[in-house]
């Protein structure tokens, strides 16, 4: 797969505050990337940088071979879409979509066509009279995902599009963005906070901690292999368990662990604080060798606090990691 | 409320409201009526168009007109070009000395633009414009009023839309034309209505940088009637005064509405 889009080592400062620090990395023609990272982690000024409306204070960029620094955001073929929609207020839905298309002196029957193609495939047919604040959160964002589909540019930022929709809208669009992505072999950047859609999504996930990354790897691989100790607590439903050893830190994630009633002749218990239940499994916290961990139990489980249990895991499921640092070691002790 | 103060209320709205309409009522009294009952009031007073006939004849009002119309114009497009640029850069271009530059035009706003009529006069007559629109248009087209006014509503426009609207390849004249301007269109027509009326009525400097009937305005044009040699006819001067005002008058009862919309969402009472 060639390079699409080359970044390499991207730094910003703001007044000597480093927001982005020596990012690089590489992405494939049709590929879909989630740039991942709690807020202020430089994920967003990653992206504004590539979309131009930003400069990096060193680092180069490159799209299809060719380096785009200094080109502004309109000459670097790319399109992108808004936290907020960015639709613009006064115009109709129509030409909110058909905006660019005019900007850039497309002939009328082209727009004309790409403006119908684009309106089906995200199914805004009735609304196109409408002006954008009749629109619901989900329409708004429909539009702009139009808006940028219009465009016919072979690269797609998105800036947490889906951060302002609510829970289950927000799944149904995951689904919907991933195969318009498909369809249209767009290349996406998709920058999120949220570990679910960079997950579900993405073919290959950034995580982002204070301008640095922190692991570049496929969703699998962040569960599986986490790099630093920071990947083992950002990814997971709750995080991994770190318990402080002699010579490193053992993580396991808590769906890995079990309660178990027999004694297995393990001396180490684990003291019960509470009981989280919800729904499909309950959450229980408690004190195991000084740490509180968290162990993730199907359906309902009520044991009551300062009842000690017993807890084993896989030999496989465990992750170590350096006490110093955080780095991963190797998996065989 | 209760039913005493709602009464206090409206009879205040009432008396304000007659106060204010009070002077366009007297000329309209006086410009209707012969000479006589201008200060005198008498239901049975005989009507009459004499008042306008003689006024309109007396000075080449159509000519006055031409040159107010002519002169606001100049003046609106002016100040909406440059205060437009002005703002824009004000509000979301960085550039060194920024805040000083804002701190400067918001002093103008101090300045009373009376005390430099004798500096503008000086650099009019260098420029050659003494006695043309231009002469009485240039000291006003630039407006740091309209400056301040469309800096604070440019301010309110989401960064996102101009960043969605570069993204599209738009140049930045395009991104003020196509996304700025639309979205301050009530502050537009808010200082469009205070400019139009403020120099369709202004007096003074057309006094004194006009010197013919060429470039004249209405206003310097009807002070021909107050002139004391020619002794003082309140009718015909209110006859002039209700032609010179008609046409501001009967665009503000017509789009009353809009005017008072636009100044609510403008935010200026």
């Amino acid at each position: 797969m060639a390079n699409f889009l080359k970044v390499e080592n991207l730094c910003r400062f703001y007044d000597d505050v480093a927001a982005v620090q020596e990012i690089s990395f590489e992405v494939g023609k049709g590929e879909f990337v989630a740039l991942l990272g709690p807020s202020g982690c430089g994920k967003s000024t990653t992206l504004k940088m590539i979309a131009g409306l930003e400069n990096p204070d060193s680092g180069t960029i490159e799209i299809e071979g060719q380096d785009v620094l200094g080109k502004a955001p309109g000459k670097r073929n790319l399109s992108m879409v808004f936290q907020s929609y960015a639709l613009f207020p006064h115009l109709s839905v129509r030409e909110n979509i058909l905006f660019g298309l005019k900007a850039r002196k497309v002939p009328k029957p082209e727009r004309l066509k790409r403006l119908n193609s684009a309106v089906e495939m995200v199914g805004l047919g009735p609304h196109i009279n409408k002006k954008p604040g009749q629109l619901s959160g989900g329409q708004s964002q429909r539009v702009a995902l139009a808006r940028s589909i219009v465009s016919n540019a072979p690269l797609c930022l998105m800036d947490e599009p889906l951060s302002n929709l609510d829970t289950k809208l927000r799944a149904d669009m995951r689904t919907e963005i991933r195969s318009l992505q498909k369809q249209l072999g767009l290349t996406v950047i998709y920058v999120t906070h949220d570990q679910i859609e960079a997950m579900s999504m993405a073919d290959k996930i950034i995580l982002l901690n204070q301008g640095r990354i922190e692991q570049t790897a496929a969703p699998e691989e962040f569960y599986d292999k986490p790099l630093t100790t920071f990947v083992a607590s950002f990814i997971g439903h709750p995080p991994m368990n770190l318990i402080p050893q002699k010579e490193f830190l053992l993580g396991v994630r808590p769906e890995h662990v079990q309660i178990v009633d027999v004694d297995t002749g393990s001396e180490i218990s684990m003291v019960i604080q509470e009981c989280d239940y919800q729904g499909s499994e309950t959450i229980v916290t408690g004190e195991y060798m000084g740490t509180m961990i968290k162990v993730s139990m199907a359906g309902k489980c009520n044991i009551p606090s300062g009842e000690s249990v017993n807890v084993r895991w896989e030999p496989g499921a465990v992750h170590r990691f350096k006490t110093e640092g955080g780095q991963r070691l190797e998996d065989n002790p | 409320m209760n039913r005493l103060t709602r009464i206090v209320l409206v009879s205040m709205a009432w008396l304000l409201g007659f106060v204010w309409l009070f002077p366009l009522i007297y000329a309209i009294w006086a410009a209707i009526h012969p000479a006589e009952y201008a200060t005198k009031f008498s239901l049975f007073a005989p009507l009459t168009m004499d008042n306008f006939k003689e006024a309109w004849n007396e000075a080449p009002f159509l000519r006055y007109m031409i040159n107010t119309v002519a002169i606001t114009l100049i003046i609106l497009t002016g100040q909406l070009v440059l205060c437009t640029l002005a703002a824009y850069a004000l509000a979301r271009m960085e550039f060194f000395g920024r805040g000083l530059m804002f701190a400067l035009v918001l002093m103008q706003l101090m300045v009373v633009p009376e005390i430099l009529i004798v500096e503008n006069y000086q650099t009019l007559a260098g420029l050659n414009l003494i006695d043309t629109y231009w002469g009485v248009a240039l000291p006003y087209v630039a407006s740091a009023f309209g400056i301040f006014l469309l800096r604070q509503t440019f301010k309110t426009v989401p960064q996102d839309l101009e960043n969605a609207a570069k993204i599209e390849g738009c140049s930045v004249l395009a991104i003020i034309w196509k996304v700025y301007v639309p979205l301050a269109k009530p502050t537009y027509l808010a200082f469009s209505l205070v400019s139009i009326s403020y120099h369709w009525n202004n007096f003074l400097w057309p006094l004194v940088v006009t010197n013919t009937e060429k470039s004249r305005p209405l206003t310097v044009g009807m002070s021909i009637f107050g002139a004391p040699e020619s002794g003082v006819d309140w009718s015909i001067i209110s006859a002039g005064t209700l032609i010179s005002v008609g046409p501001l008058l009967i665009l503000f009862i017509l789009f009353q509405r809009q005017f008072v919309q636009s100044f609510m969402q403008a935010g200026i009472k």
